[in-house]
């Protein structure tokens, strides 16, 4: 019988705390994120007594490392998850109880995909156990294998084992030099020494490393230090030696070197592919050294994922860094996107940056003619005006009004009024 | 108890529509969309970005007259972090080197060099573009707004615009959308496989018409 606990915080900086903690109390720790850590509390009366001495022990020892925390244990990770998050702060659901204690739960328990979670709201669905009464069959025609899986939760049915969270290793080496080193060469070939080390551990653990640092204990006591950054994450040690010398011949040691230490910070290098199913990626060393290329081209201020930003303001969009730290987890503004699969297609209007300034001949207050340094003719079709403002609480107050006109030609563009002068936003097509 | 009501259809693949249109772009070579302003290419195009990025691709779309508009593109359904967005300030040179790098980076499904009015470009550069992605999965698209004739682009999509579509009678109260005609101008062998047709058949495919609805 697997018996699983929740250590939860509110404080999603102090996860790292509680995984220390529950790595202290069990081998098999899982970091499920957003404040979450569950441990394996199976087998573990012998150490530190029955479920709830041990709940209570996780808890006070939350707290003597200084964090607030709550404390569930239960059958499964969602009903220890109930647990700590409902319960009064340190609680036991008894075994085989899982099913009965999450009925009355709300179904935000889940961590439900915003769709999925409207459309059971729409059924009328607010608890685990209404959503564990439904007929198994007809949500999967419904909702698929996800609402099955999501009916075994309500359930109290985890199938999925711990994911292990091992604490990240140091990937350090270190040499005494009994004679001390007085010359560079020397110092360079012991720390080639130990970078060659360092990159083999690298290689073995399927990691690469962003940045290199190296310290040198000096012969008066000083300390001498260094670190150097390739362009991209690598393990390759005849390279890191290569860039090595060159950082110390650049910035050598002043003084007799007693002891040396060399380490990498190790960062995991996506594989172009996720998985077999997903679609690849740009290979990481060949996209860094393509975007530093485009750089070297455009510029670092014209080159980015976009952005909407969260304002009204017509062509509010920044530059974000490509690619998304968020990997498609979390989205920019622009991510509340829609099924492209039931999407009629969508009118796109190409920007003019900047607007062009316009002449507009108006008759009856509407505009009848254009002139400006992109297009000129005759308005034979328009709307508006649309009067669009915003911000007028702050220093950069801004009011528009919009007009969509064809012209003679065919042309279909956006014409906007901000009170002084008319400009040529931008062109459908 | 609540009743589910709802059901799921499985989402129809419309070999008429614009499902049928978006997977005629092959991969590992250049085509190309070319029209006149308001006929519905950059929608095409942003029609075709959302469905890739969708699909969990990624894209690059270097924009000569930085004329790209995120909020169409999200409106059009697409991941904009998925997007690598190359803003090239109406320079030609620089545009058609930047797309140059990018189609020799493996990994973008999808490269698009809109060159608008900046095009068409030299018969060099299609030459060299066209080199370059051959024998990988990218697929290139140039946007321009004239052909030039004798490009070695594998598909070129020619598109027309037909009439805008308003609400309301007179007065019109606001711009509902497009309907502009896309053709296949120019389609040589291999391109055309998606549809189960024209595979090794030449030009077969030349003259097909889709007529699309764009709505605003």
């Amino acid at each position: 019988m697997t018996r699983i606990a929740c250590l939860l915080t509110p404080s999603d900086p102090a996860r790292p705390t509680l995984l220390r903690v529950a790595l202290a109390h069990s081998p098999r720790v899982e970091d499920a994120g957003a404040g979450r850590v569950y441990l394996d509390a199976s087998g573990l009366e012998g150490l530190f007594g029955d479920e709830p001495r041990l709940a209570a022990r996780l808890r006070a020892a939350a707290a003597a490392a200084g964090v607030e925390s709550s404390v569930g244990i239960a059958e499964s990770r969602i009903a220890a998850l109930a647990a700590a998050r409902l319960g009064p702060g340190v609680l036991v659901v008894e075994p085989g109880g899982d099913a009965a204690y999450l009925a009355p739960a709300p179904l935000s328990l889940l961590d439900l995909p915003e769709a999925t979670a409207t459309r059971l709201s729409r059924w009328g669905l607010r608890t685990l156990g209404e959503l564990a009464a439904l007929p198994t069959a007809g949500l999967f025609e419904r909702l698929g294998g996800d609402g099955v899986r999501l009916q075994r939760l309500a359930r109290g049915e985890d199938p999925r084992p711990l994911v292990s969270w091992r604490p990240a290793p140091l990937f350090e080496e270190s040499a005494v030099c009994e004679w001390g080193l007085e010359t560079l060469e020397p110092v360079v070939e012991r720390l080639r020494e130990l970078a060659a080390r360092v990159c083999a551990r690298l290689g073995a653990a399927g990691l690469a490393a962003d940045c290199f640092e190296w310290t040198c204990r000096l012969g008066d006591g000083r300390v001498h230090e260094g670190a150097l950054t390739p362009a991209v994450p690598i393990t390759d040690a005849d390279s890191v030696g290569g860039l090595l010398r060159l950082a110390l011949e650049a910035r050598p040691p002043r003084g007799v070197v007693e002891a040396l230490t060399f380490r990498a910070r190790p960062v995991r290098v996506a594989p172009a592919q996720e998985s077999l199913t997903d679609r690849s990626r740009p290979a990481p060393r060949r996209l860094t050294a393509t975007l530093n290329r485009l750089v070297a081209l455009v510029g670092a201020d014209a080159i980015g994922a976009p952005a909407l930003l969260d304002t009204h303001r017509p062509d509010a969009i920044a530059l974000a860094p490509y690619p998304s730290p968020l990997r498609g987890e979390g989205r920019v503004r622009g991510g509340d996107r829609r099924d492209t699969r039931d999407a009629s297609p969508t009118l796109a209007l190409r920007r003019l940056r900047p607007p062009v300034p316009a002449s507009v001949t108006l008759a009856s207050g509407r505009p009848v003619a254009v002139r400006s340094g992109r297009l000129t003719g005759r308005i034979v079709a328009g709307v508006g005006p649309w009067r669009v403002s915003g911000e007028w609480w702050g220093p950069r107050p801004w009011l528009l009004d919009e007009w969509d006109v064809e012209l003679a030609d065919g042309t279909l563009c956006r014409l906007a009024h901000d009170g002084s002068a008319w400009r040529l936003e931008g062109i459908y097509d | 108890m609540a009743i589910p009501i709802e059901s799921s259809p499985p989402p129809g693949w419309e070999r008429e529509g614009i499902d049928g249109l978006l997977g005629l772009f092959p991969p590992g070579r250049l085509s190309e969309i070319v029209g006149p302003r308001s006929s519905g290419g950059s929608s095409l195009l942003l029609a075709l970005i959302a469905r890739i990025t969708a699909s969990g691709g990624q894209v690059a779309f270097v924009d000569g007259m930085d004329a790209l508009d995120p909020a169409s593109a999200a409106a059009a359904g697409a991941d904009l972090s998925a997007l690598l967005w190359v803003k090239c300030g109406g320079r030609l040179r620089v545009a058609l080197s930047a797309a140059d790098l990018l189609v020799r980076c493996p990994g973008f499904a999808l490269v698009v060099l809109d060159l608008d009015e900046l095009g068409p470009m030299p018969p060099s550069a299609h030459v060299r573009l066209q080199r370059a992605v051959e024998g990988g999965d990218t697929i290139l698209i140039a946007r321009s707004a004239r052909h030039r004739e004798g490009s070695p682009a594998s598909l070129v999509l020619a598109t027309r615009r037909l009439a805008p579509r308003w609400m309301g009678l007179r007065p019109l109260t606001r711009l509902a959308g497009l309907r502009s005609e896309i053709s296949i101008f120019r389609a040589r062998p291999h391109s055309l496989s998606p549809l189960g047709r024209g595979q090794g058949e030449g030009l077969k495919g030349e003259g097909w018409r889709w007529t699309l609805d764009w709505t605003l």
